[in-house]
């Protein structure tokens, strides 16, 4: 079937303007579906907000996901995005400390909770507890 | 009478080694040996077993045959690479060689959760391909809570969920004993307690109401089902009701992971039992600020970790519940 001319560059134009865009977008986009982050980044890997999750405040604090987390009184699932518990209020307040800590006292020029280059991590002052205590320092 | 259903003398040809077996049990260190005679498990702790002098089976110990085994492994936490254990994928196939290399291979494995560490693809891709290399017919899986971290239970489910019911939970039968998976970890209490949930429970009820009361239970979960150490989470908070449709049974096991080292309780018909971890230890109850990993110097790690093996023989009669050693030949 004989196509005009006009139509065979369009149609070539677009297929070159649609493969250019596909070749910028990143085939997987990262899976940035949290809510409410107001200190970790917006868009935050899953794997790297579990991993601080799981490591910074799990086993440095010694506590359950239910210890700053909200229960969905629907679900009875953890309500992550709420902020009803005082205690992610305080987390917040936490990080934003441990950030600036490492930041004006050991130089860091773009500390991130859970980078391994961190000289203060939550582990510096809770030592596996939820509240630091003092008893054990000598 | 626990006397009757010993072995006087191993001369039968069915090829199992006991006593190699038994030897090669002794690298879980604190492991246990179960076994099921007249319909109700028994279980034998390892290090009461073994001649610490020789290595091997205590003298004049005999094993009793059995009709079928399974093996549990629980806590494999692929991901994970602290120094409790930077390479859990290594003792995760030490486990797998220690299972290749029983005498009789186990009919299946049970893996009582937290599968992986942050519950990403490439760490449920990692042990997939490991336990693709295990010697037995099926493995079934319960959900840990790492394995459904961020409220996300999906690719659990999509990955090991097939044929079960609302978040994973389900029932089968295997040589007469209907074997229950629950799922503890979706719903989490205060202190990071197990909830079954009204739903489960319902499933659960109406799972055992058309079962004989002399047909054994065993039940298996991540969060044990008993209050083991509230205050570190150690419990479920609703277990209660799930035990009660379990009493009427002669003969109820229920086997759990999440607390990384063996411990034991019998009550009643009900039998509870937790499993070490494949991948790192944890304190004991009360002997630390909190649950987590506990590094230990490195040649103590390996005696730390381990499976449980599951031996059960079928006998027309049953027996009360017993926690003990094999007695010794008279």
């Amino acid at each position: 079937m004989y196509l005009p001319r006009k139509i065979i560059a369009i149609t070539t134009l677009s297929v070159t303007v649609v493969a250019g865009i596909a070749a910028v977008k990143p085939a997987n986009p990262p899976d940035t579906n949290f809510k409410n982050l107001k200190v970790l980044p917006k868009n935050i890997p899953s794997k790297d907000l579990s991993r601080i999750m799981v490591d910074e405040f799990q086993d440095d604090l010694g506590v359950s996901c239910n210890f700053c987390h909200a229960e969905n009184k629907d679900t009875h699932k953890p309500d992550y995005a709420s902020d009803e518990k005082p205690e992610k209020q305080i987390a917040r307040v936490m990080m934003r400390m441990t950030m600036s800590l490492n930041k004006k006292y050991f130089k860091l020029k773009h500390p991130v909770i859970g980078d391994q280059a961190l000289e203060v991590t939550c582990a510096t002052c809770h030592h596996g507890k939820p509240h630091p205590d003092n008893t054990d320092v000598q | 009478m626990a006397n009757d259903d010993l072995i006087i003398s191993d001369k039968n040809d069915d090829g199992i080694d006991r006593a190699g077996f038994i030897k090669c049990m002794a690298w879980a260190g604190t492991g246990i040996l179960w076994m099921m005679n007249g319909g109700v498990m028994k279980s034998f702790g390892m290090s009461q077993m073994i001649d610490k002098t020789t290595g091997g089976l205590k003298k004049g110990l005999v094993i009793p045959a059995s009709d079928f085994s399974f093996v549990q492994i629980s806590d494999s936490h692929v991901g994970f690479n602290k120094p409790a254990n930077p390479d859990v994928v290594g003792t995760l196939l030490a486990t797998v060689a220690k299972i290749n290399a029983m005498p009789t291979a186990p009919s299946f494995v049970l893996h009582t959760g937290d599968l992986s560490h942050l519950a990403q693809a490439d760490e449920f891709d990692t042990l997939d391909q490991v336990l693709k290399t295990v010697k037995t017919e099926k493995i079934f899986y319960v959900p840990g809570e790492h394995d459904v971290l961020n409220g996300d239970n999906k690719q659990f489910l999509a990955r090991y969920g097939k044929g079960t019911k609302g978040d994973g939970w389900y029932s089968y039968d295997s040589h007469g004993v209907h074997f229950i998976g629950l799922v503890n970890v979706v719903n989490t209490a205060e202190g990071g307690l197990g909830v079954l949930g009204h739903d489960q429970l319902e499933w659960l009820e109406d799972d055992l109401k058309g079962l004989s009361s002399s047909t054994p239970v065993v039940v298996f979960a991540h969060i044990p089902l008993w209050a083991i150490y509230p205050q570190w989470g150690w419990g479920t908070r609703d277990s209660e009701q799930a035990l009660s449709y379990l009493k009427r049974f002669g003969s109820v096991t229920v086997l759990n992971g999440h607390i990384h080292q063996t411990m034991q309780k019998v009550e009643g018909n009900i039998t509870f039992h937790t499993a070490n971890s494949t991948a790192f230890p944890q304190p004991q109850p009360g002997t630390a600020p909190a649950p987590g990993p506990m590094k230990v110097p490195a040649e103590k790690l390996r005696g730390l970790l381990g499976l449980t093996d599951v031996h059960y023989v079928e006998h027309d009669h049953t027996l009360a519940i017993t926690d003990t050693p094999l007695m010794e030949k008279m």
